[in-house]
């Protein structure tokens, strides 16, 4: 359970080779949610949990429902899963091929990558000085609304732009 | 702990090689890019906590709320294609074709 981190980013990296391998976008939808679920617990298990309730909701549970529905508007008939055709499947076998054969040939160097994989000091986090009440990304989100005003102002006038050019595209003419 | 970011930008990689080829769908590729978006979202957080610098926590939300609008316009793109021709078939796109 020491390496759980580094094993959930592997499961990443697969997650990701299953959309990546273009099966048909409901089956691609489907891997992303997945690898979402996966990064999730990697970002909570380096402490920040505000920002992975954040993906949780917005990405997850926002913009991954509306590519659902767009995807079910625009699928054909019988949609091609990873075992349907010699395309999708070896896209998936290289990849994960690929990553596996990495993983071993990192693991098995002695000398270091940046930093190599059995120096332990990497894997220590460190606590601040006292303040173990106050969640540190949820205070530093929080932080755009104080030192990042005239940030969320030029975002939110850009969202509001962004949904009228949204309905002038889908309107056509 | 350095493995873990080598497999976060791994995954950005081949995001970005899966939304440059075309197969069939372009919703594919529109994934591909969500998927490009998230791991950027993954490295930035990761960063931001292990570096112990909470105020870069910013970034990654301000990253997420860009990428969100995009997403939406991608979508109107792909309904307005899927208007016109039935499906959001690649080999639908050919007006520039000579």
């Amino acid at each position: 359970m020491a390496y759980v981190l580094f094993t959930l980013s592997v499961l990443l990296v697969m997650g990701f080779v299953g959309f990546s391998s273009k099966p048909s976008p409901i089956y691609g939808g489907l891997a992303l949610i997945v690898s979402g679920v996966v990064g999730c617990v990697i970002v909570l298990n380096c402490g920040g949990v505000y920002m992975g309730l954040v993906m949780f909701l917005v990405y997850l549970g926002g913009m991954m429902v509306v590519f659902g529905y767009t995807t079910a508007m625009a699928i054909e008939e019988y949609p091609e899963t990873w075992g349907s055709g010699l395309e999708v499947l070896g896209g998936l076998l290289v990849g994960l091929m690929m990553e596996v054969v990495l993983v071993l040939w990192v693991l098995s160097l002695d000398e270091t990558v940046v930093v190599s994989f059995s120096d332990t000091g990497d894997w220590v986090i460190f606590e601040g000085e006292g303040s173990g009440l106050i969640r540190g990304d949820s205070i530093g989100a929080g932080a755009l609304y104080d030192y990042g005003r005239w940030l969320v102002v030029v975002a939110g006038w850009t969202l509001f732009v962004g949904v009228y050019i949204v309905i002038e595209i889908v309107r056509g003419n | 702990m350095t493995l873990t970011y080598m497999n976060i930008m791994l995954a950005f990689t081949i995001s970005l090689l899966g939304m440059l080829t075309y197969r069939s769908h372009l919703v594919a590729s529109l994934l591909c890019l969500e998927g490009m978006m998230m791991s950027l979202f993954i490295m930035a957080t990761l960063i931001a906590s292990n570096t112990h610098f909470p105020l870069v926590n910013i970034m990654p939300i301000i990253l997420l709320v860009f990428a969100a609008c995009e997403t939406a316009v991608g979508l109107a793109l792909l309904i307005s294609i899927s208007n016109t021709y039935g499906l959001d078939y690649v080999h639908n796109l050919n007006l520039l074709q000579c």
